[in-house]
């Protein structure tokens, strides 16, 4: 068969595609080259929605930065997705920095961000008692919010699903070729897929996967990384508000951001490096992340670190988004150099790709029977008591508390494991369900986890892998005959 | 010849020379740093603690240990024994899993009661 | 429902000794486990050296639990297995814990005096910011010791131990034994934290080279680890450039560090201390909330199970007696504060409203000695002096003050004079 729409990369990008693609009368297949959505850059980055302070107005960036920062409130209602409306301030400590406050303030504003205004020192230390001491001024950016980045990419393919997408996992594609106006795609699995259009949606691979079909690609993607450190939820209250730095030319420096579950991000800095695939950390540079952070508040919680962690940007050589179709292949559509403000951006990407480009060339009819709702998996620990009673009457799993640190029962991984896209390895749990991902990083759940993994989808323990295909934890069993 | 030791019998932990001919030890600040030096020059022995596999609900493994030590070269031919054990629950705490093993009237036993 | 006099979280050693202590006829008393068993940690450390103070004899772990679980086994007291506490309140004076299990799903039982035994967590590559990739294959050893004598599978073929702490000692030898290459044990210190027996029976026996004042300073592999860098480090920890040794290796097990488990208590709010990460107590080892108590490694981290038995029997026995003596705390303390050399002192105050004759101070040095002196201080006045020997920060020192050598209300510190290194 042929696919009307083939989409490159399960990320928060082509997640965002497939789901507005599903709206419509087509049939349309994701492809994700790793084992589950959201591996990349989507599950390795601060988790803000940018209120749209940062791009330069008149970019294709400031468009769907803005826009797509209202969406996340859409999906909110739609898709059940955490959603963290914490507000963020961009701080200042002397005249020249509170220059470019106002310059922000300006852009803001030209950008059509909403109740943005600057604070007096003392007005912004009463809401934030932990700004150092040396803040004089900052930029109150209201509609910045925070949310849980794989959810909402897993939560749109889940929807998309419903609404009748074809998600393929483990497909890396390694040959496309156009011939009487229908692409050939082929997997280094073997698989060959059909379809009058692909959408290359790729991140950090974008480049690699444009060359496979058309000889100039118009941009490079220069892989930025930025490391982090994620101290324990028991931080929480220690900051409400995301902080930012004022910025120089090399970005938005580093943060500080409260998560949705009580964490703490720190970071990221930004290492222009080679290779899409490097995500390792250096004492060098999570020495830099600390230096940036003491610009932001006092005394921080060091001792509740509990892991460090670094993701690449998908940056590229062109600056902007680079959203179009290919000026050498008909029906090839680019959506390339999507780093920050990616995330915030995603949900306008999707419609930008469907409305603005393939609109502009197809006729598509709406698909009348398209649901927007998804409900998430509730967590026993979030229930009322009434309904964790009516749970437990139901399965008496939920009685079974496997992870201690997050509260996350049987019932709960169980769950995960059986959704849509399922967690099917350790960090596909812990992404959905949060087990392991507390004080003790799953020392105490990892292998009650890959035994409730084993169990659900029949493998056996040593297939179960962590994260990445070929991970598993356990090589062989002892005491059997080799 | 002489061999480099650190005697375990005391915190000290003397680091030792023996004269593997003589069997004269230096370096030891005691008498019983010559008879460690000795005997683990002559005739090393330890203690082995490992599983064997078992059919128990808890666990699938039945924890095991030698009731003495046995000679040190024989560790690993006692590891390869102990693959081929299959035990069946109930088993008590001390029930003996192999007798006399190289005939040095070493058993090795359970070390947990399972009794599912 | 009734509720419970005294209610212990927690079935390990701790637990199980507490239990026994605290027990009395006239008492209901629950042990909460959170494992199908009792036991705890210990049902995995299948090696010996377990005992020799405690039985005075050596026994292997699963052995030394035993014990303690058959001596409780005669008792009236209620226990409580595979169910996980929640968290604990307390209101009007009386302990509601909430916990959950599959009979019954969750609820809340109520309790006039609380004991902590909640053991502790494995210190984490995270925690400890391990440079490099974060692929599988790097895991703390006690997660690797589970696997491997509880289920019975191996982590890894080629393995390497960061710390030399006993844990990561005796997996180095029980992965050794069951097939695995083990290719060296890396510390950062310049001595060993494990048993010098360890460092032989473990080590030398198998040829498994130790390297000394060395750290991890780069983890290599995308998906999977596929090797390691070590290097040399100066006295202040940094990396000696030009001494990175590398090693092919498809595992990497951490022995860096154990964390009293007490997140589960939050709500509880009681004081903490930033030198043992576990709970501030008086000598009746009841913490800074009246009617809860603390011992085991959910206090703080002990190097030898019989230890914590001792301590978490006396800790029962506090609990008893404040049920059944209806004891309340004064406000009348005495802190007890580190000096030099000595890392943390447990208990932290003395409550000089107890009628209490000597109190056992057990406490950990910064600094190894052949030869050295403890010093006793009371404000400015020396109380007494004891001699120690083969002093290790690895292994708790203890001492006893007596009531009637104290003379004021001052503070009372140790402090630790190194004589020979």
């Amino acid at each position: 068969m042929t696919y009307d729409f083939l989409i490159i990369g399960g990320g928060i990008t082509g997640a965002a595609i497939a789901r507005e693609l599903t709206k419509y009368e087509a049939k349309t297949i994701l492809l994700e080259k790793e084992n589950d959505a959201g591996n990349h850059a989507t599950s390795a980055n601060s988790a803000i929605i940018h209120s749209g302070h940062d791009p330069m107005p008149g970019s294709l960036k400031a468009l769907l930065n803005v826009e797509g920062n209202k969406l996340y409130d859409v999906l909110e209602e739609e898709l059940d997705i955490p959603l963290f409306k914490n507000g963020a301030f961009m701080v200042a400590h002397n005249d020249e920095e509170e220059k470019v406050l106002e310059k922000y303030l300006g852009r803001a504003k030209e950008n059509g961000v909403p109740g943005v205004k600057i604070l007096d020192a003392k007005t912004a230390r009463q809401l934030e008692p932990n700004l150092v001491d040396s803040v004089s001024k900052v930029l109150s950016l209201p509609t910045t919010k925070v949310t849980y980045p794989w959810e909402v990419a897993i939560a749109m393919i889940e929807n998309a699903m419903d609404n009748g997408l074809v998600f393929a996992k483990k497909k890396e594609v390694n040959i496309i070729y156009r011939e009487d106006n229908v692409f050939t795609v082929k997997t280094r699995d073997g698989s060959t897929y059909k379809s009058r259009y692909v959408i290359n949606a790729a991140g950090a691979y974008a480049a690699r996967v444009a060359a496979l079909s058309e000889e100039a690609v118009p941009y490079r993607i220069t892989p930025r990384k930025g490391e982090y450190f994620v101290l324990d939820r028991r931080v929480q209250g220690f900051l409400s508000r995301t902080l930012y730095p004022t910025p120089s030319e090399k970005g938005k420096g580093i943060l500080m951001v409260p998560q949705y579950h009580g964490n703490i991000l720190i970071g990221p800095n930004s290492v222009y490096q080679d290779s899409p695939d490097d995500v390792s950390t250096s004492k060098a540079g999570l020495s830099s992340v600390k230096a940036g952070a003491e610009l932001l508040t006092k005394n921080i919680p060091y001792h509740k670190n509990i892991r460090t962690f670094a993701g690449v940007r998908a940056s590229s050589t062109h600056g902007d988004f680079y959203i179009r179709e290919s000026l050498q292949k008909e029906n090839f559509i680019h959506v390339a150099g999507i780093d920050s403000p990616g995330l915030s951006a995603a949900p306008a990407i999707g419609r930008y790709v469907v409305e603005a480009i393939i609109m502009k060339k197809e006729s598509l009819k709406p698909n009348e029977a398209f649901n927007p709702i998804r409900k998430h998996v509730k967590l026993f620990d979030d229930m009322s008591e009434s309904e964790k009673e009516e749970a437990f009457k139901m399965d008496n799993r939920y009685g079974n508390l496997v992870c201690k640190c997050e509260r996350i029962t049987e019932g709960d991984i169980v769950r995960h494991i059986q959704r849509n896209v399922p967690g099917d390895t350790i960090k596909g749990v812990k992404k959905r369900s949060r087990a392991g991902a507390g004080l003790c990083q799953g020392g105490y759940c990892e292998h009650q986890v890959m035994k409730l993994i084993a169990r659900e989808l029949g493998k056996d323990v040593t297939e179960v892998d962590y994260f990445s295909n070929h991970s598993n934890i356990l090589k062989e069993e002892t005491k059997v005959k080799k | 010849m002489k061999k480099d030791m650190i005697c375990i019998v005391c915190p000290v932990g003397c680091h030792l020379t023996i004269d593997t001919e003589t069997l004269k030890t230096d370096n030891n600040k005691c008498k019983r740093g010559e008879r460690y030096a000795e005997k683990e020059l002559l005739n090393p022995t330890r203690m082995l603690t490992s599983t064997v596999k078992i059919n128990s609900v808890h666990q699938r493994r039945m924890p095991i240990k030698t009731t003495d030590a046995i000679p040190k070269d024989r560790l690993f031919d006692l590891m390869k024994m102990l693959d081929d054990v299959d035990l069946k629950v109930p088993v008590r705490i001390g029930h003996k899993i192999l007798t006399n093993v190289f005939d040095t009237g070493v058993d090795v036993v359970a070390s947990m009661s399972l009794e599912q | 429902m009734k509720p419970y006099d005294i209610v212990i979280i927690g079935g390990g050693a701790g637990g199980v000794a507490a239990l026994k202590s605290a027990y009395d006829e006239s008492l209901r008393i629950l042990l909460i486990e959170r494992d199908k068993t009792l036991g705890g940690i210990l049902k995995q450390c299948i090696h010996n050296g377990f005992g020799l103070h405690h039985y005075k004899e050596e026994l292997t772990g699963p052995e030394y639990a035993e014990r303690g679980i058959r001596e409780i086994e005669g008792l009236g007291a209620d226990v409580l297995v595979d169910t996980t506490v929640m968290d604990v309140n307390k209101e009007n004076g009386r302990f509601s814990i909430n916990v959950i299990n599959t009979d019954k799903g969750a609820f809340t039982l109520e309790s006039k005096a609380v004991i902590l035994s909640s053991g502790c967590y494995e210190r984490t590559s995270g925690a400890i910011q391990l440079p490099g990739d974060r692929p599988a294959g790097i895991m703390p050893a006690g997660s690797a010791q589970r696997y491997l004598n509880i289920d019975g599978y191996l982590v890894g073929r080629k393995v390497f131990i960061l710390g030399s702490g006993d844990i990561g000692l005796i997996m180095a030898r029980r992965m050794r034994l069951e097939g695995a290459d083990v290719l060296g044990v890396a510390e950062l210190m310049p001595h060993s934290n494990g048993l010098t027996r360890n460092i032989v029976q473990c080590l030398h026996d198998f040829d498994i080279p130790l390297y000394l004042s060395h750290t991890v300073t780069d983890i290599r592999g995308e998906s999977v680890l596929e090797g390691i860098t070590i290097s040399e480090v100066d006295e202040q920890f940094n990396a000696i450039e030009g001494s990175e040794k590398h090693f092919e290796v498809d595992t990497l097990l951490l022995s860096v560090g154990l964390i009293p488990d007490i997140g589960m208590f939050d709500s509880l709010k009681f004081d903490i201390s930033p030198k043992t990460n576990g709970a501030i107590v008086d000598h009746t080892y009841q913490t800074s909330i009246e009617g809860l108590f603390a011992c085991g490694n959910a206090l703080h981290v002990h190097d030898l199970v019989d230890f914590v038995t001792e301590e978490a029997t006396k800790a029962g026995k506090q609990a008893k007696d404040y049920i059944l003596k209806n004891k309340k705390r004064s406000h009348n303390t005495i802190d007890l504060t580190p000096k030099g050399n000595i890392s943390y002192l447990l208990p932290q105050k003395l409550d000089m409203g107890d009628a209490f004759e000597e109190v056992t101070v057990s406490f950990r040095t910064t600094t190894n000695a052949m030869t050295g002196k403890f010093h006793v201080y009371q404000g400015d006045t020396l109380l007494f002096t004891k001699k120690a020997k083969f002093i290790v920060p690895a292994e708790m020192e203890k001492l006893t003050i007596k009531r009637d050598q104290l003379i004021n209300k001052d503070p009372i510190n140790i402090e630790f004079e190194v004589i020979n290194v």
